[in-house]
């Protein structure tokens, strides 16, 4: 009997280190840009729905600016980063050795908002108008000028107004006739305003998207050199985790919303909407489980942004529906793939800015879709 | 009579009167002339000691950068600083935007030490004002302006005029501050004085209460001009098209960390010859204190 229970826990003794290393984590830091939000949704069902704990890792995300999350990508203080591709094009030009391994963001989300009655009809329309920028540089602006190029504009031909991450307030207030925006939030930040008349004489807005006119490569997960050289499984497995993740999120947005709680300050934690929330997440969990095609997911998202929209307030709803129109940027038949036309594309319109020698980088070495997931390729 | 055991030690020969003096006064010449040799070198060291601690900083940055112990991507080398300052005054980007940015220090100057010194003397005057201002002026002065540089900017308008009003802010409160103590601080019975030679109100202000609260009053704007940078840059920072805050954030969007050194050092230069200026200021309005001390 005595033998028998030795022989158990030395059975037992061995094994333990070997289940310990099994579930055992490697902890990696994930650097986002801007502040906790729910467009960031993606990362937070990666760590609450256990994608990235499936893939080996225990993730911890931290929000700093662009430059510094390309930065100490490339010195290796962390592996993984979410920059926009035309940051990876001039830090590369700058010696930062990182990889583009994941294109999150498949449409750019920078476009043009104005007031619908204004007589816009096309780019060209903008000749002459005072337009409310960021600033003269990142993403905002390389998109603002492509635009202005589709249109057969440039730079001179409209006033240009550096207004800072303040558009509803400066377009709001009249100081601009139109502003350079990210799509998926401020246009409806200016059209709750417009719905409160707090918008002067404006009732409603028009977009006009940089993706409608040119597809530019837009934000996406970085890696270091050193990370692809030592342990490139590592990135794949990052890889397919986020794609998990994000595909949840476009799959589900309510639960994705929900999960988000937790992550993002002042948002409401209880009330009718969120028990509408739940109730919804739960129908859409079970109609996910009949395969549904693609289009009938983005239907269902279509109808849920109508049925929300009617029935609660929009200040109660408005990050919802953020989330909502941020899925419509990340949905593609092939998550997390890259075009080498869109980084050729962002590579003109940056050489023409006169931020990037025209002939500097192969940008084909910039990106890679080696790391996705098979289904995706 | 000498004694047998010889004369006591302290009575050496004597040396005839005319020549111990003449000893005497060339041992003292020589004394004096080393202590000022001395002097004169501790005080040259010390006119040259910032260089010395530059040329150290200098040294000890080309050690770190040449031995790669920081990436050149976080710490470039002096090297590329040097030649990212050379460029950045050759093509004239720099010269632009540091004047855009010196513009709005001065108008910023200006208008806040204006109000300032008018609001700090009625204050000084009128004690019923400090009651019923301090608590909006410390409210004012103990925000973070970088928390509400983003409201300025929207009230003010993007240009130059909402830069002006943050440095404005930031040099009012050590401006206003400096300016109470310093008219408080005038003696009563000089005040006295003026009243029984019948001196007006301006003679006062003019040949009393400014000269007295001069020394307070320059040392409050020494910390506004250090402080004037800060105002104008922060401002750069939440919208602008030019400027040294804007160079920064160009620079850091197109990950030109030499240029970054270059904006962040060229501000130093500002801040550093403005205060020189009115250490200077001071030198001159004060040489009065210096000639009554002596």
């Amino acid at each position: 009997m005595f033998t028998f229970i030795r022989i158990f826990a030395l059975l037992l003794a061995c094994g333990a280190p070997f289940a310990a290393a099994q579930t055992e984590l490697q902890a990696e830091r994930i650097l986002l840009t801007f502040i906790p939000n729910v467009q960031f949704s993606p990362f937070y069902v990666g760590i609450d729905g256990g994608y990235f704990a499936d893939a080996g890792f225990d993730v911890t995300l931290e929000h700093l600016q662009e430059p510094e999350v390309l930065d100490l990508v490339a010195v290796q203080q962390a592996n993984f980063g979410i920059v926009s591709g035309e940051q990876v094009i001039l830090a590369r030009a700058q010696s930062r050795d990182v990889m583009y391994i994941f294109e999150w963001f498949q449409r750019y989300p920078v476009g043009l908002v104005y007031d619908a009655a204004a007589p816009i009809e096309e780019v060209a329309d903008l000749s002459g108008l005072t337009i409310g920028i960021p600033g003269r540089f990142g993403a905002s602006y390389s998109g603002f000028i492509t635009l202005l190029q589709s249109g057969g504009l440039s730079e001179a031909d409209v006033q240009l107004n550096e207004i800072g991450f303040n558009a509803p307030e400066a377009f709001c207030l009249g100081a601009v006739d139109a502003a350079v925006v990210y799509i998926n939030n401020e246009p409806l930040q200016i059209r709750n305003l417009a719905a409160q008349n707090e918008c002067g004489s404006v009732t409603d807005v028009a977009v006009a998207s940089v993706a409608s006119a040119v597809d530019l490569v837009s934000n996406g997960l970085i890696v270091n050199r050193a990370l692809l050289d030592e342990n490139p499984d590592a990135a794949a497995l990052m890889v397919s985790a986020l794609t998990q993740a994000l595909r949840a999120v476009i799959n589900n947005p309510a639960a994705a919303y929900l999960a988000s709680l937790p992550y993002v300050e002042n948002l409401p934690q209880t009330g009718a909407f969120i028990t509408e929330l739940k109730q919804i997440a739960a129908h859409q969990a079970e109609f996910l489980t009949t395969s549904p095609s693609r289009d009938a997911v983005a239907a269902s998202r279509a109808a849920l942004h109508q049925s929300l929209a009617e029935q609660f307030p929009p200040g109660e709803s408005a990050q919802f529906q953020v989330l909502l129109n941020s899925v419509e940027l990340w949905d593609a038949e092939r998550l997390g793939f890259s075009e080498l036309a869109s980084w050729q594309a962002m590579g003109e319109t940056l050489a023409l800015m006169g931020f990037l020698d025209d002939a500097e980088q192969d940008l084909s070495a910039a990106f890679s879709n080696d790391f996705l997931p098979e289904r995706e390729k | 009579m000498p004694s047998a055991l010889g004369e006591p030690p302290h009575a050496r020969p004597q040396p005839p009167k005319r020549l111990g003096r003449d000893m005497r006064q060339k041992a003292q010449r020589k004394n004096k002339q080393r202590k000022t040799a001395l002097v004169a070198g501790s005080g040259a060291a010390l006119k040259l000691s910032p260089f010395f601690s530059l040329l150290f900083l200098l040294a000890c940055w080309h050690w770190i950068t040449a031995r790669a112990l920081i990436s050149p991507i976080l710490v470039p080398p002096p090297s590329a600083v040097f030649t990212a300052l050379a460029d950045a005054l050759a093509d004239g980007s720099l010269a632009k935007h540091s004047a855009t940015t010196l513009e709005e220090m001065l108008y910023g100057l200006a208008i806040g030490l204006g109000i300032a010194l008018a609001l700090g003397y009625a204050i000084a005057k009128v004690p019923l004002l400090e009651y019923i201002l301090s608590p909006i002026i410390v409210a004012f002065q103990s925000t973070p302006i970088v928390a509400y540089a983003p409201l300025l900017v929207i009230w003010f308008g993007q240009g130059p005029q909402s830069k002006v009003v943050t440095t404005a802010v930031i040099v009012f409160f050590p401006a206003l501050m400096n300016m109470i103590v310093g008219i408080r601080g005038v003696s009563p019975r000089l005040r006295d004085m003026m009243r029984s030679l019948k001196a007006s109100r301006w003679q006062t202000f003019r040949h009393l209460e400014l000269p007295a609260a001069l020394p307070v009053l320059l040392a409050g704007l020494k910390t506004s001009t250090t402080l004037a940078i800060i105002g104008a840059v922060v401002g750069e920072f939440v919208a602008s098209g030019s400027g040294l805050g804007f160079l920064v954030t160009l620079a850091r969007n197109q990950y030109d960390t030499p240029l970054v050194f270059v904006s962040v050092l060229t501000m130093t230069a500002i801040a550093l010859s403005l205060y020189s200026l009115v250490t200077l200021l001071e030198w001159r309005l004060l040489a009065w204190q210096r000639r009554s001390a002596l």
